[in-house]
Formats: structure tokens, sequence, C-alpha cells
């Protein structure tokens, strides 16, 4: 499904991908994990194909991802985007409506067809209640919970996700995850999400790409990734603050 | 209508005509110097731009015949160099500047103007009674419409908005656009009126007349001494005078003056105009400002003209309207200048 | 519903707009004559001729002017907003109101009067300069930027006020043209004719088109320009095209119209508190309420004696949008 292949990239001047390939199959599960400024944002920008390799490859269903037209990459690749501040009122369902973009007409607008994806997407993601609301005025947790839904409501083959429980309570963060999961499972959804919560990507994931310095320096199931002497060694923390699954 | 017709500017108007003016439209920075403007600008005393001024070419292009009938249809290049043909005697005239208002009464043309434009010093009083169809803020084309004109003479340099004047003529309605910055061109101007009115006898022989006056008048001050003259057009804020190549320039050396000029700017600094030390000071602003409150101003105390107490008003409407009565505008500076003579 | 009003709202202003002048022509005559002219109704005139052409060739073709300039400055003004995502934007935020003053002004000093198609070097190098500005702005604001769209703000601003300068400049050195200056700045609808509305009204309607068929690149906009990317938008191809199609619609209604304020920025703010913020309503109500706004400004101007619409619409602009942001404060802030 993702393939990239020696791929260099640069952010800002200065590379922040080195030599990376990798692959992702179709119904995978996969998180991408390092310290800051390791390239894992980068690593999803080039893969979305926002950002262009100096050199290397990336391929998006077998073929390269900049050559095609974005709306078929949308169709694709759905991303949960940051957070961004809206510039005028823009109620909940509005903002899920926007994930049917890539799918409805590109003069009339939504069908129903497209309808009943937004009401599905709000309906699974949880987010049925906040709908009338201008989106501005909810909690970060709550905006968050809502890009999520724009995102399902893309209904892509591959959901990519940057973060997504970094504003969430604890209870929120497990319920994201199994809704994930549930994707992944259930629908054959392929997850590519970058996390920081080392405990929730071993938990939730059972394959880990560890990135450290714009490189690939591990790639395998949690408990092979997350060795407590690469975590002493990439993070520069004691293991102990780990907790892996047994 | 014609949508390629086109303006070329007139051989005489070389560039400066297009700066005349200015001082008085700068002074719409400023509150005072806006009613001035206004005052300027719709009426008499300013007149700014109804300077009509027909480029010397007034062309009859119908055989010019003796008999008294005036042959139409005639055809006339304006002061814009734009060609106007009308097709027959004007019945309904409306008067965009001042002075054809008044050179359309005084060539007997009075009974058919129809409307005019405002005038903050109106003459003749025949045309008192006439409807306004133009002020400084605009021209109202549906009046002029409404009242079926059938000829149209608009200022140039602006004072009768271009877009207006485009207007009328996209609506088939001849219009003639003058100004003038000579005694020559107003003349000429007086000329235009009269043919595009079925006049044109009528103003010939006022011009002839005017022109002999003008010779007369000129003459009697020839040799009298020339006293360096500042002509105040206004100095509420900025001081204007008179610029160089003017119609006012001309006519105050015409009228035996060595005047102070400026450029197209109409501004003058105060350093100059000290500088420069006049002898005299003549008061076009004479309206709003008295010879005590410019001798009361600061700085102008060493002034030759402030301290001799020659500082004379005299009426700008008749010196700076294009019109029959320019001839009495001489008069005034002649007799404001050298009250020796004898008019 | 909002469409049926909006379109209500445009045939009442129109009517109006008619019906009204300074010279009083019957009701009756005025649909009469409308009738017979532009329905081609059998009608023995009841009327002058004077009152056709008051109607027919000046009245009409000022409503037609003042439509088309105030649609087209509404969908200018909401595609700028939604691209700028800046809610303050309106369509002269990229320098267009200040390159076209500047090139008005400039014409008034050059000592050319050439009429082409019934418009004049003022509209031409007013059009030029508004297009101009944006250019300069856009290239400007490309270099090396990674915020692009606040960079072309903040350029806009610069350039804008390089540009007032030069404006300034020009009308000190004006002299008997700043008077025409000054009505270009304010702007108006007296001009109007067929031939001018003939080459400016298919400049800003097919403009106008392009974008309202681009609704959805600015409902991609709406979360900024990474998401749009993945939302399947190519957001700089997008961009480029709406900032010239807006950039052009703006021009042309500069250019016929002079600089009128708020009609670009209040329409399409006051559509989405009705409809909320999708383009694909947005764009054409604020195209209707824009053009209708327009026409009942120009009437106002007219029935006040002929003052200048620009100042109609910002005395009633402005308390208008004050009273807006003070109603809607629950729901709608900026």
């Amino acid at each position: 499904m993702i393939r990239v292949d020696d791929v260099t990239a640069l952010y800002r001047d200065r590379a922040a991908l080195r030599d990376v390939s990798l692959r992702v199959d179709s119904g995978e599960r996969v998180a991408i994990i390092g310290p800051n400024g390791a390239g894992k944002s980068t690593l999803l920008r080039v893969i979305a194909g926002l950002l262009r390799p100096v050199t290397g490859t990336v391929e998006l269903g077998g073929e390269r991802v900049d050559r095609l037209d974005r709306m078929v990459v949308a169709r694709r690749l759905a991303v949960v985007p940051q957070l961004p501040v809206l510039p005028f009122a823009t109620t909940v369902e509005e903002v899920v409506a926007l994930g049917r973009l890539p799918h409805e007409h590109p003069v009339r607008g939504m069908r129903p067809a497209d309808r009943a994806a937004v009401a599905a997407a709000i309906e699974r993601v949880g987010v049925g209640h906040l709908l009338g609301r201008d989106a501005r005025e909810l909690s970060l947790g709550e905006r968050q919970l809502v890009l999520l839904a724009m995102a399902v409501a893309q209904a892509a083959p591959v959901l990519v996700l940057d973060e997504p429980t970094v504003h969430l309570d604890l209870r929120h963060q497990v319920e994201v995850m199994e809704l994930v999961e549930d994707l992944n499972t259930r629908d054959g959804t392929t997850i590519l999400a970058v996390l920081h919560d080392l405990g929730l990507a071993a938990h939730f994931f059972p394959r880990l790409i560890l990135l450290d310095r714009g490189r690939v320096v591990a790639d395998g199931p949690p408990a092979e990734v997350l060795a407590p002497e690469r975590i002493r060694e990439v993070f520069g923390v004691d293991p102990a603050f780990v907790r892996l699954r047994p | 209508m014609n949508p390629f017709a086109s303006f070329r500017m007139p051989r005489t108007a070389s560039g400066r005509k297009r700066g005349r003016n200015r001082g008085r439209s700068l002074g719409l920075l400023s509150p005072l110097a806006l009613l001035l403007v206004l005052a300027a600008c719709t009426g008499a005393a300013a007149t700014p731009a109804p300077t009509i001024t027909p480029t010397p070419t007034a062309v009859a292009t119908a055989a010019p015949t003796a008999t008294p009938a005036p042959a139409f249809p005639v055809t006339i290049t304006d002061d814009e160099g734009t060609t106007v043909a009308v097709a027959a005697e004007p019945q309904r005239i409306v008067s965009l500047t001042p002075a054809a208002t008044e050179t359309l009464f005084a060539i007997g043309a009075g009974d058919r103007v129809a409307a005019k434009v405002e005038d903050i010093s109106p003459f003749p009083p025949e045309a008192d009674g006439l409807p306004v169809v133009a002020t400084y803020q605009g021209v109202d084309i549906e009046q002029i419409v409404s009242l079926k004109a059938d000829l149209v003479i608009a200022g140039g340099l602006g004072f009768t908005p271009p877009a207006a004047v485009a207007q009328l003529r996209s609506l088939g309605i001849p219009v003639i656009v003058l100004y003038a910055e000579s005694v020559d061109e107003a003349l000429a101007g007086i000329d235009a009126v009269g043919l595009a009115s079925g006049r044109a006898e009528a103003a010939s022989a006022l011009t002839t007349a005017m022109r002999t006056e003008f010779d007369r008048l000129a003459a009697l001050v020839q040799s009298s001494p020339r006293p360096l003259t500042f002509y105040e057009i206004d100095a509420t804020s900025e001081i204007y005078t008179v610029p160089a190549g003017s119609l006012y320039d001309e006519l105050l050396r015409l009228a035996g003056a060595d005047p102070i000029t400026t450029d197209a700017s109409y501004q003058i600094s105060l350093e100059k105009l000290i500088t420069a030390n006049p002898a005299v000071i003549l008061l076009g602003d004479g309206g709003y400002t008295t010879p005590a409150d410019v001798a009361a101003r600061p700085n102008w105390s060493g002034i030759k003209a402030v301290v001799d107490g020659n500082i004379f008003p005299v009426n700008d409407t008749l010196i700076t309207r294009p019109g029959p009565r320019l001839v009495d505008g001489l008069r005034a500076l002649i007799a404001a200048l050298h009250p020796e003579v004898q008019l | 519903m909002v469409a049926a009003s909006g379109l209500l709202l445009l045939a009442i202003a129109l009517v109006a707009g008619i019906a009204a002048g300074s010279v009083a022509i019957a009701p009756t005559d005025t649909l009469g004559i409308l009738a017979r002219r532009v329905l081609g109704l059998e009608l023995a005139p009841t009327w002058t001729v004077a009152a056709e052409t008051i109607v027919m060739d000046l009245r009409l073709p000022r409503v037609l002017t003042a439509m088309v300039v105030g649609g087209g400055l509404a969908v200018a003004g909401a595609a700028f907003q939604g691209l700028l995502r800046n809610p303050l934007a309106d369509p002269y935020v990229l320098g267009t109101a200040s390159g076209a003053a500047l090139g008005a002004a400039i014409a008034v000093l050059i000592p050319v009067r050439a009429l082409i198609l019934q418009f004049g070097l003022l509209h031409a190098l007013a059009f030029i300069g508004a297009l101009g500005a944006v250019f300069v702005v856009y290239r400007l604001s490309r270099v090396g930027s990674s915020a692009p769209m606040t960079s072309l703000l903040l350029t806009g601003y610069a350039v804008s006020s390089l540009l007032a300068a030069g404006l300034a400049m020009a009308m000190y050195l004006s002299g008997t043209g700043l008077r025409q200056i000054f009505a270009y700045l304010l702007g108006g609808f007296e001009a109007a004719t067929w031939g001018r509305l003939a080459v400016a009204a298919p400049l800003i309607l097919v403009a106008g088109l392009v974008i309202l068929l681009r609704a959805r690149s600015l409902n991609g906009m709406l979360l900024g320009e990474e998401a749009a990317a993945h939302l399947g938008i190519d957001v700089r191809r997008e961009r480029a095209l709406l900032l010239t199609m807006a950039s052009l619609a703006t021009a042309a209604a500069v250019a016929i119209s002079g600089l009128i304020g708020f009609v670009g920025l209040v329409a399409p703010h006051v559509v989405r508190l009705l409809v909320g913020p999708n383009a694909r309503l947005v764009l054409p109500l604020a195209a209707l309420l824009g053009a209708s706004l327009m026409v009942g400004a120009d009437l106002l101007a007219r029935l006040l004696g002929e003052i200048p619409v620009g100042v109609v619409t910002a005395v009633v602009g402005a308390p208008f949008f004050l009273a807006l942001l003070r109603r809607a404060h629950s729901g709608y802030e900026l």
C-alpha cells in the first residue's frame, strides 16, 4: 500500500529524513515513534505527497504519489490534520462534512451518499452531541475528535494520524485508540500514526517504526523495537518509564 | 455615439495648460480653501476651469456665406481637439461654464439657453431664473436629457467632469469643451460659442470690439512704470499666485504690471515672495481678505507694498472669467495699478 | 429560501434603482419603457423620448453596472477572505485599491486624452494598476516563506502603503486633475454607459463564475492549506487561480466604478451569518447581496444629490457591520 524507497527529505534546508525505506501493507496498523526532531512528521508529509523528497520515491497503491492528482491521493489516504484556527464560525457538522470533499460533486457538493458517510462518521467517533456548535468554541480535545471524525468521513483506505491524542484525557486517549483499532480490524483501514506515548503505541500497535535523527533505527513488534537499551540510547531515559504490555 | 471619439490636445495647449488652476485644487486640502474652491469652480470668481478657450481653430466647414442666415450644420473643433458637429441651430443650449452663460447672453442667444451651471457670482441677471443642472459636485445628466438639450458648452481641464462630457456625447448631444489660457484663446472661445449657437456674426462683432478695447487699454499704460506686482489668489493656508504664461499673467502685463509669477502649481513660498519684495499687492481674494489683514500677517510687514500701503482688492471674477467682461477685468486692473490713467 | 429572498431583494433594488432619479418619471412610464424596450412588447408610448433615453441609456446601464460591480466585489471579497483565511480581508487587501488609485492618478497627470471603447486612460491605468499591484504582492510574498498567506497579507499591506505614498505624490502634482482623482477615489456609477458595461461586465462575470465553480477549493482552505492539500486540493494551483480571478474581478470593478469600500467586506459576512461558511452557498448569495447593496447605495447616493457612492457604503456599511457584530456575538465572531 505504502512504499518508501531511499527517501532523503529536507525540512528547512536540513536533512530531516536520510535514506528512509519502509513498506506498509494494506490492512496494517503501524505507529511511528521517536524523539522530537526525529523526522516523524516529515515522514508523514512525504508519504502524503506534501513534501517532495530530495532523493528516493514514495508510492501509494503502486503509483508514485508525486505523480498522482491531489484528489486521487485524498481518496486513498486521509490525514487527521493539526488543529487549525478557523477563520469563520463553522459548525461541527460543517467541519466533518469537509471530509467528503474528495468524493462530493465538484460543483454541486454533497450527494446523499456523502451525507450518509458524514452521519456515520459522527456516530462512530461519538461527536453527535457537539453537532450544532461552533467548532471554535470547543475544547482542544473535542476539536481533535471532530477532526478525527472528518478524516473518518473521508473514508480512505489509509488513515494517517499525527499525534491524535495529545490534547485528550486518558479516557479519550483510550477511546480514540480503540476506535483506530476498530477501524483497522473491522473496516480494514490501514493505519499509520505518529505517537509520542510509547505505552499507547506499544499497547495498540502490533508494529512500531522507530525514527532517530532522520533514520529508521528499528522496525518491528513493540517488544523488539522498544528494547530497554534502545530506549535508553534513543530517548535518553530510564526504560522503566515505558510500561509495556507483557 | 462615437466610441472612438478622440481627444487631442489642441496645438495651443502645449502641456502647461494642464497645470492651470492647480493651486486652487490643492486648496481642497484645507477646509477654508475648500470653500474657495467651491466658490472658484462654481462661480465666477474663480471660474477656474471655465476658462474657455477655444483653440484658435473654430472652423466652420459649411461654406461661409455672407448672408445673415447662419449656415448649419457646422463643425467645430473644440479646445480639446474634438470635432463636434451641430446639425441645426440649437434651441435648447445648456451652459456648463459661467463664462459661456455670459457669452451666450451677450451675443443674443440668451433666450435659447435652457439651463446653466451654478454660478456663485451670477451674471447677467437675465440668467438668474434658469434651472441649474451642474454644480461643483457634478453634472445632472438626466436633467440635461430631459430638457432635450441640443448643445452643451462645457469647461475643459476637468472643470466639467470628463466622464460627464463623454456620457453626454454618447447620448448624441453635441458638447463643446472650452478653456482659455490667454486673451486670444478667450476671444476664440467666444467666437466658437457664437458659431455653435448660430450667432457667429454677433460673436465676431463682440470679439472685434473687445480686441479693439484691449488694444486701446494696453496702449494707455504702455509707457507707464511697471510696478513689481504680487497678485494674491488665496493665502488662507498656502500662498497661491499666478503661473507664468497664464491668462492672469497676460492680463497683468497688459495692465502695466510686472507680475511675480510661479509655476503651474500656483503655489509660491513666502520666502520667495519676501525676496521678490513686490511694490504692489492685488487681492484677487478681496472678497474675504482686506489690506489690513495682509498687513497684519506675520512676516509680511517688511514687504514694500505693505510698507507703502499699496494693497488693492480687485474683482477676481472679471479677470478669470474668459467671457465678454474680460475687458472690464483689464480695466479694473489698470484702475488699481495706475490710478493716474484716464480710462 | 435564502436564495429566493436574495433574488427578491435584487429585483426590488433593480426596480427602485430604475424608478428613481433627478428627473421624475411616472412608475407606469418606467415600466412601460422597460416592457417595450427590454421585453419587446408593442406598447404605444405615453412617455417622451427624453424619458426613454433617461431610463434606457442612463438609469438601466447605471443600475446594471452597480449590480455587476457589487456582485463582483462581494464574490471577490468572499474569495479573498477564504483564501487568506482572514475575516478582515476585502477585495482591496492585496493592493488592488491602491494600485488602481495610483494608476488613475498617473493617468490624470498624463496629458493625453483618448477614448477606446468609451474607456479613457484613467480606466485603463486603474485596471493595470490594480492587477499590477496584486502581481507584485504575489511575487514578493513568495520569497522563502513558510506561511504564504500571512506573508501575502503583510506584503499586501507593505505594497499598499508604498503605493499610497505614490498616490499622495501624484495628487500633489495633479493640479486641476485633483478633483478628478478625488472623484475616482470616492467611486460612483454616474458615468456608466452601455459601452463600458459591455467591456467590464464579461470580465467580472467570467471571473465570478470561475470562483463560484471553485467553491470546493475555498471550502478546503477553511482548515488551512495543509489540511486543504490532504483533502485533495492542489493548493498552489487553486490559490493562484482564485487570486487571479478575484483580482481580475476586483480590477475590472474598480476600473469602471472607482474605489467603493465595505460591500466586498460586509456582504460575505452577512451571508455567512445566515448560512454558514460553505462557499457553495456563500459565493452566490454574497453576489446577490452585494449587487443589491450596491444598487441600494447608488440609489441613496442619487437621492441625496449625487454624493459619492463610496461615502454611502461607508456611512451605512460601518455602523451596520458594527451592529451585526454586537448582535451576533454569541454565534458569530470575527
